[in-house]
């Protein structure tokens, strides 16, 4: 494989044939060229829709209560269903082994005022285990603890937006902040990866927003994480018995689908998987027909060389070339032909992403590139590809009797 | 060095099957120089072929440098090609991308013969030939008699048992011929055996026994006194 007389013959038989080389060539180069730009476009759709949802826990469940549409239990339609904390105590003692982190959610708008600087924001109350469920980053002080929690205090955690408007660049730790003319003590700055409007939040302990608002002990959603190391079976599993048994609790109706709505990131994960899936699938199924056609074409191209060297090999083997060297030569020269080409059309297209990419600024398709094992995977299939483009003619070559080149007369 | 015995060979031509070796019986001592004669239908090219292990026998026995032939896959036949027999081809055969000296290394390319080696004695096959300042010259750049002399520098490098010369001349003028039958009888001179097929006399009067093929048949086979080509040189 690495005599350099081998490579010498196949350099020469490609210089000869410059022109049919390269048609040949580039349709392999073209459909390597396609796969990659193909799986490079279905990466940046995954990527894009997991970047949509990452600002989220990927194992998070939502719970949200609505108004029954159903009569049921002798309470009629219409009804408006009410979370409490009872549902995250009971949620809690029912399922310890299935939940990771639990909060209650409650939303309030607020006139916060520092100084001259008022600006009207969402107050989310939530309990500490918040900061997980919804991966909020901290950048400066700390997220809302069991402490501010059981006492009530008056503290906050600010999204950077609001402590751009209100601070500007003046320090926030520490600092009280009017939120209706309640001061709240400023105890954290946050970011989030998901976007700015959530960076326009606050964020404040639960207790202290239930105390303010008449002394309820009213929940307007629980948001939690389930056991990470479930599966999409036991995922789904887990929040149907959640639904079963909030909806026994609350008196709605097992088919009501409007009374109390869980909604489980797994389901939407699972769906955009399989979507991907069936893309990538797709893309690898059109590019292995377009490389059938490319290496149909490498094929040609050697019988083609077979043919026009027939006295050559006949002489070849009256001096002494034994069958199988005949075909290392045709073969490596198909397999050579064949990668050359293809890793052309790998770098190129791998150049494209690597340009392009970055310029398209679209929610749903971020960071198109393929990954090694792909390209890894794709120059396997070539090296194989030329093998088989080069297997018939080289056995064709093999089986050339050296009495042809003696039949010159 | 070769020994035939009731060689027969027929071809099939669709339903007919055409007789060309009718039972030859032939033998040729080391370091003969042979003129293999006939017109075009005796069956001496297909003599040569089977000698040359390009085709096979239908029935009767060849032994090569006491080697009997027979049974031979490809790669047998290659081998043993490569380890007995030189040929010299009418149309002299070179590869054309290949410079002189390369050509002259080819067959010990399928000897494995190491790279430097090869280079080493295909320039001293060359200058045997006296063409040692062409080594670096293609085919298209020889003349048809310079070819004829790669050809056979090719053909001896190998150090064969027999050099098979199928016409050698038959593409020369007969000055060139001349020249090339002296470099032949110069490396028959030195011990080798040497079969060369040919349908002009002059040629076969340079050898130094002659065959006679008529009809599949030998007709004569009769030693002659040489006529050396370094005469009309």
């Amino acid at each position: 494989m690495f005599d350099r007389d081998i490579w010498v013959e196949i350099f020469n038989s490609i210089k000869n044939n410059k022109l049919r080389t390269f048609l040949t060539g580039f349709s392999v180069g073209w459909g390597i060229f396609i796969l990659v730009v193909l799986l490079g476009c279905v990466n940046a759709m995954t990527n894009g829709f997991h970047g949509q949802f990452n600002d989220d826990a990927t194992n998070s469940i939502f719970i949200r209560p609505g108004t029954t549409s159903k009569a049921y239990a002798g309470f009629e339609a219409e009804r408006r269903i009410q979370l409490k904390n009872d549902d995250i105590e009971y949620i809690r003692k029912s399922f310890p082994d299935d939940f990771e982190n639990i909060s209650g959610r409650m939303f309030r708008r607020t006139t916060a005022r520092y100084k001259s600087e008022t600006g009207s924001y969402t107050v989310q109350a939530v309990h500490p285990d918040f900061q997980v469920i919804e991966k909020t980053i901290i950048t400066q002080g700390r997220f809302i603890n069991t402490n501010d929690l059981v006492s009530g205090a008056k503290v906050a955690v600010i999204g950077r937006k609001v402590k751009e408007d209100l601070f500007k660049n003046e320090a926030a730790l520490g600092k009280f902040v009017e939120f209706n003319g309640l001061p709240f003590r400023v105890i954290g700055v946050f970011t989030d990866d998901g976007d700015d409007n959530a960076e326009r939040g606050i964020l404040a302990p639960i207790s202290t927003y239930q105390r303010i608002y008449s002394n309820t002990d009213n929940v307007d959603q629980i948001a939690l994480t389930y056991n990470s190391s479930y599966d999409l079976t036991r995922a789904l599993e887990f929040s149907g018995r959640l639904e079963t048994i909030l909806k026994r609790r609350h008196k709605v109706a097992p088919k009501d689908q409007a009374g109390i709505r869980i909604w489980n990131y797994a389901e939407a994960f699972s769906d955009i998987n399989n979507f991907t899936g069936i893309l990538d699938t797709g893309a690898i199924f059109v590019v292995m027909l377009l490389l059938t056609a490319g290496v149909v074409g490498i094929g040609n191209i050697m019988v083609f060389t077979v043919k026009e060297r027939t006295k050559e090999i006949g002489v070849r083997k009256a001096l002494g070339a034994k069958p199988i060297q005949i075909i290392k030569l045709v073969l490596l020269e198909s397999v050579f032909i064949t990668a050359l080409s293809g890793f052309i059309g790998l770098l190129i297209a791998s150049g494209i992403l690597a340009g392009v990419g970055p310029l398209i600024e679209a929610p749903a398709f971020k960071n198109p590139s393929v990954d090694f094992s792909t390209v890894l995977i794709a120059t396997i299939i070539l090296i194989i590809a030329g093998f088989f483009a080069g297997l018939l003619p080289a056995m064709k070559a093999a089986k050339i009797k050296p009495i042809v080149a003696l039949n010159d007369k | 060095m070769i020994q035939i015995k009731n060689l027969h060979k027929s071809y099939k031509m669709g339903s007919n099957s055409l007789h060309v070796l009718k039972g030859i019986d032939f033998s040729v001592e080391e370091g003969e120089l042979v003129a293999i004669m006939g017109s075009s239908g005796s069956g001496k090219s297909t003599l040569l072929n089977i000698l040359g292990m390009l085709d096979g026998a239908d029935s009767g026995d060849y032994v090569l440098d006491g080697v009997p032939i027979e049974n031979l896959n490809e790669t047998k036949a290659a081998q043993y090609r490569n380890k007995f027999l030189g040929f010299v081809f009418q149309s002299f055969n070179l590869i054309n991308y290949k410079n002189a000296m390369e050509n002259v290394a080819l067959p010990l390319y399928y000897q494995k013969v190491g790279r430097k080696e090869r280079q080493e004695k295909a320039l001293k096959y060359l200058g045997q030939v006296g063409l040692k300042e062409w080594a670096t010259h293609l085919p298209s750049e020889l003349s048809g008699g310079q070819k004829q002399r790669v050809a056979i520098a090719r053909a001896m490098a190998a150090e064969p048992k027999v050099l098979l010369a199928d016409e050698p001349t038959g593409a020369l003028d007969s000055k060139t011929s001349y020249e090339v039958m002296d470099l032949i009888q110069k490396i028959n001179d030195d011990g080798n055996t040497i079969l060369v097929v040919t349908h002009e006399p002059d040629i076969a009067d340079m050898c130094k026994r002659i065959v006679h093929l008529k009809d599949g048949v030998i007709v004569e086979d009769k030693k002659i006194k040489q006529v050396r080509a370094s005469a009309y040189v």
